[in-house]
């Protein structure tokens, strides 16, 4: 090993680490150790005069590694790091001893106790550093292509915003139309305002970009590679209608002798088994749900193939796996909403609907036209009850978080509801009304103070059907009363839940998805649309409940960090990562199992194992899994570790 | 499904029926070779061999009270480049065998073409011991037999054969089986999967119900657990702290035979033997002098924790780090006391299948729920 001459550099951070740790007797201790070279203290050593105080001791003092011993490696290690290697050093000479986070914070009324552990921290860092290798940062290259998955309006407004920004977008969407559930609603709050003008446009710029590949009615299938280079293989499910023959005349959607609920009007009507999600569905192309048409479910049942005057129905048709090479993807998979039938006390009946129920009610192009008519008789409703936090923030029998767009959207139903009804009666019973948004407050306001709603404060113990009426039974909790009403509508404001396959996609894409299926982002506060596998962005309600505001936002917000991941030319990859001693390696694999990353994978002729050190994360559990240490960490190798322990441990064996 | 077939054993008894069909699977080219322990010229020992002629059968002895190396070792040896280029045939007790698919899982053997052959096993003797019984008995191994099939506690069984979980082997293509049967008369042979049964349908055997095999098993493995109970309660009391765990290791040389004899331990280089752990003479004297003495050799517990750190999850409880250790130091009990804990919380029984992936490299998403991680 040659000698190392290191220069030790400790920061006061003003009052942070000098108030508790005696710096000045820190750096006696240390400026004898073997191999410091130099050791001073400065008030701030970030500063640009602390930095030039580090400037001058290498070129003075001609050193070659260097302590810097302040805050958490997080906070300034790249911006020591940086300097060292404009004055000609390897920056992987340059380690950071925490002297703050782990030692004067924590210790703050300890003071001989802080000073003594900040030298041994020191130390400690001095006896990894001398251990270093010289490492030059890996260099991958970046392939500028986008895959984002669900084409709901999170999907969209990114796919749409990086598009713009003149990459080309993968865009994959597992049902036959692009949308998502906003094409359901009716309006919007708090700015009263029609869904489908805000939707429609965004839904055929996106599906006359130059720069959107649309892939419809496809999953995800398979994907491998990292940040820059993902190879992805998308099943696109056979639509049984040859697109290029189809002109949606839409002969054989009534053509087909099927009924199945539809999921966009949410069972309030049926459609056939080939069927267009709704008239302006883009791409304008019918699809067949093999699942439910009688030719695929052993009849000779023909209609639609002989209806079609352009022959565009092909039976014959099988799934495609398309391949495609991307640097980033965004997963926007949406949610979907806790069952209404999901809590025991709520009979199931035709008159209890959800709020997206509601929507197709109230919307113009719903089944109804726009006038709220009840799901079992079509009678106009009179007395229309809204119950808020079904499902949610009850971990007893649901979820526990808070849905967080109910209170807005069930104002906005009963207010939509009442203009057209002004004789009829609205009662909401609610928990607390979350109006946190621009603009919500004074909304729900307008609607308490002008509408006849009747705000109820309390939960509802039971829901059942009385004759021509449903009974509503709840309690009044400001007035202490228990309430009984007879109802003609029963509106369950269902919490929003993520997308079932949102788990299973996460499994495949390698990120976290939390206890309810949510995928979980790297840090909520700083990094709230990345996850913790780099090049993967999360946009919308896969992530947590949203409105449309939030989700736009935060859809623009994961495409701006791909167009500025996409501003270089190729990524540089931090080199600390796994290496493997091909003499000592015995091939067993157990590496391979439990890194993951998959960085690791076996040569099968040498019988070792073999890491992809552009996906190598460093995380380091390959290393601590090998029994003989064949694998180890570059910079953190296993005699760095007992170093370090050693000294760490000094005082106390 | 397990099928039973009747090997009779008739005058030259159950070790000269298992030589004959041993034989016979030689010649009829069922197996192109064999390993098997053979008896050494002066009978004092047995020793594993690669037989490939016929009449070298006649010096087997796979019965005989001895297990001087777990041949799972040996198979891993033969078959760690490539697998076997022609059909061989292993004879091996339960312990050997679930160390075997133990080494599987660490891609350290191969099993094509491999037929394996699984012997029932009363338990074994030391080396020293068996020795012993050839000088004192003309036929040591019926007469050891004779006695272990009387049902009589035998207190010169290695205490891992005292408190075997698995007498039986599991997973063999054919089993030898001896449980159960009037050896005058006739043995088992097992066959456990669909090669094994091809093997006993060319040897046109008669076929057998067996059920006498099963209910001497779960007898036999009913006083093991017994026993066991009994020894991991004394280990428990032996090393419970840290001072009596290390006054239990105080005896270790540092000489890493328990890891040789491990058939398990599959490092190429020991990571105690590497240069990690080697320091310049300043580090001892600063140890020493931080805490006024320094014990040597040093990292002795060190080696041992880490050593069931890696081993203990696919500990098969064989015992030969006992037999290894110079100074009679209780290693088996003590892998057998973590070993039982930590493969109870897996619900992992090592070699029991190669469907059963190694618990600690397998990701589950709900496992070990008190823990929190």
């Amino acid at each position: 090993m040659k000698e190392k001459r290191i220069g030790v550099f400790v920061c006061h951070c003003g009052l942070n680490i000098a108030g508790t740790v005696d710096v000045a007797r820190v750096v006696e201790q240390i400026k004898d150790y073997p191999g410091v070279a130099h050791a001073e203290h400065y008030i701030y050593m970030c500063s640009d005069p602390g930095q030039e105080l580090l400037r001058k001791a290498i070129k003075e003092k001609n050193l070659n590694g260097i302590i810097m011993s302040n805050c958490s490696p997080s906070l300034h290690l790249n911006t020591f790091r940086k300097l060292v290697a404009s004055e000609g050093l390897n920056p992987y000479h340059c380690e950071v001893a925490n002297i703050r986070e782990q030692c004067s914070w924590p210790h703050n009324a300890e003071k001989e106790t802080a000073t003594r552990k900040a030298a041994a921290i020191i130390k400690a860092v001095i006896e990894k550093l001398r251990r270093n290798i010289s490492l030059t940062p890996l260099v991958v290259p970046l392939t500028k292509r986008v895959m984002v998955i669900g084409a709901g309006v999170a999907g969209l407004q990114a796919a749409l915003d990086i598009a713009d920004g003149s990459y080309e977008v993968v865009l994959v969407e597992k049902s036959p139309g692009i949308g998502g559930h906003a094409t359901q609603l009716s309006g919007t709050f708090p700015i009263a305002g029609r869904v489908p003008c805000m939707v429609s446009p965004l839904m055929s710029k996106v599906a006359s970009h130059p720069n959107i590949r649309l892939y419809a009615y496809s999953e995800l299938e398979d994907i491998s590679g990292y940040v820059g280079n993902f190879q992805v293989k998308i099943r696109r499910k056979a639509t049984g209608v040859d697109e290029a023959k189809c002109d949606n005349c839409g002969l054989c959607l009534e053509s087909c002798p099927v009924k199945v609920p539809s999921e966009f009007d949410r069972g309030l009507t049926d459609r056939g088994a080939i069927y267009i999600p709704f008239p302006e569905a883009l791409p304008p192309r019918p699809v067949i749900d093999r699942a439910t048409c009688r030719h695929f479910n052993g009849g000779e049942c023909h209609a639609c193939e002989e209806t079609c005057p352009q022959k565009a129905v092909d039976f014959q048709q099988e799934d495609i796996i398309a391949e495609e090479k991307v640097g980033a993807i965004i997963v926007a998979t949406g949610y979907e909403l806790f069952p209404c039938n999901g809590l025991a006390e709520y009979a199931s009946d035709p008159d209890i609907i959800d709020g997206l129920q509601m929507e197709r009610l109230l919307s113009p192009s719903g089944p109804t036209s726009g006038e709220v008519r009840r799901p079992s008789d079509g009678k106009v409703p009179e007395q229309v009850v809204f119950v808020q936090c079904v499902g949610s923030r009850d971990p007893e029998h649901g979820v526990s978080y808070c849905s967080r767009v109910c209170c807005m959207y069930v104002a906005k139903q009963a207010q939509l509801y009442q203009q057209a009804n002004p004789h009829g009666q609205v009662y909401i019973f609610y928990m607390d009304i979350r109006s946190d948004a621009k603009g919500y407050e004074e909304y729900v306001k307008k609607v308490v103070d002008e509408e006849r709603v009747l705000y109820l404060r309390g939960r509802v113990s039971r829901i059942f059907r009385d004759g021509d009426k449903l009974k509503v039974w709840g309690a009044d909790t400001l007035t202490g009363k228990s309430i009984e009403i007879a109802a003609d509508l029963v509106v369950l404001a269902t919490a929003m839940v993520p997308s079932p396959e949102a788990k299973e996609l996460a499994r495949k894409l390698n990120i976290i998805a939390d206890q309810h299926g949510f995928i979980t982002e790297a840090h909520i506060k700083l990094r709230p649309v990345e996850t913790l596998t780099s090049g993967i962005y999360l946009a919308g309600t896969a992530q947590w409940p949203r409105d449309l505001p939030d989700t736009v936002a935060s859809a623009s917000g994961a495409a701006s960090k791909i167009l500025s991941l996409f501003s270089r030319e190729e990524l540089l990859h931090d080199p600390t990562v796994a290496r493997v001693d091909n003499e000592v390696c015995r091939g067993c694999g157990q590496c391979v199992a439990v890194c993951a990353f998959q960085a690791i994978e076996l040569d099968p002729v040498k019988k070792v194992a073999r890491v992809n050190e552009a996906i190598c994360d460093g995380c380091g559990a390959c290393a601590v899994t090998c029994p003989s240490k064949a694998i180890s960490h570059k910079n953190w190798t296993a005699r760095q570790f007992f170093e370090i322990i050693d000294i760490a441990t000094a005082e106390y064996v | 499904m397990e099928q039973y077939a009747i090997l009779s054993t008739g005058k030259q008894g159950a070790l000269g029926a298992i030589r004959q069909f041993l034989t016979s699977l030689l010649e009829k080219k069922l197996v192109n070779a064999l390993l098997v322990p053979l008896e050494l010229p002066t009978g004092d020992n047995v020793v594993p061999t690669i037989v490939s002629r016929p009449e070298q059968i006649q010096a087997a002895n796979p019965l005989a009270p001895v297990l001087p190396v777990n041949a799972a070792r040996l198979v891993s040896r033969i078959t760690l480049l490539s697998p076997s280029p022609e059909k061989l045939g292993v004879v091996l007790r339960s312990c050997e065998l679930r160390a075997l698919v133990e080494l599987v899982k660490l891609k350290q053997a191969l099993l094509e073409k491999l037929l394996l052959i699984g012997i029932d096993c009363y338990g074994t003797y030391s080396i020293a011991d068996f020795g012993k019984l050839v000088k004192e008995s003309k036929s040591p191994t019926e007469d050891f037999l004779k006695r272990a099939r009387e049902g009589k506690e035998d207190p010169v069984l290695r205490r891992a054969c005292q408190v075997c979980a698995y007498p039986a082997p599991m997973g063999a293509d054919i089993t030898i089986g001896l449980f159960g049967a009037s050896l005058d008369k006739g043995i088992w042979l097992v066959a456990g999967t669909p090669q094994g049964e091809k093997v006993v349908q060319e040897l046109g055997l008669e076929a057998a119900k067996g059920e006498e095999r099963q209910s001497a098993v779960d007898k036999l493995i009913e006083e093991r657990a017994k026993k066991r109970e009994e020894l991991l309660k004394q280990t428990q009391e032996a090393i419970k702290g840290l001072d009596k765990f290390m006054a239990t290791l105080a005896t270790c040389i540092n000489c890493h035979n328990c890891k040789t004899a491990c058939p398990l331990c599959y490092c190429k280089e020991c990571f105690f033997d590497s240069p990690v752990f080697e320091f310049e003479a300043k580090k001892y004297l600063g140890w020493a002098k931080r805490k006024g003495a320094l014990r040597l050799p040093n990292d002795t517990l060190l080696f041992h924790l880490t050593r069931l750190n890696h081993m203990v999850s696919s500990c098969v409880g064989c015992g030969m780090c006992t037999e290894a250790c110079p100074n009679d130091i209780p290693v088996a009990d003590i892998f057998r006391l973590v070993g039982e804990r930590v493969q109870k919380m897996f619900d992992y029984v090592p070699g029991r299948s190669l469907d059963e992936t190694l618990p600690l490299t397998t990701f589950k998403e709900e496992e070990l729920p008190d823990i929190g991680v």
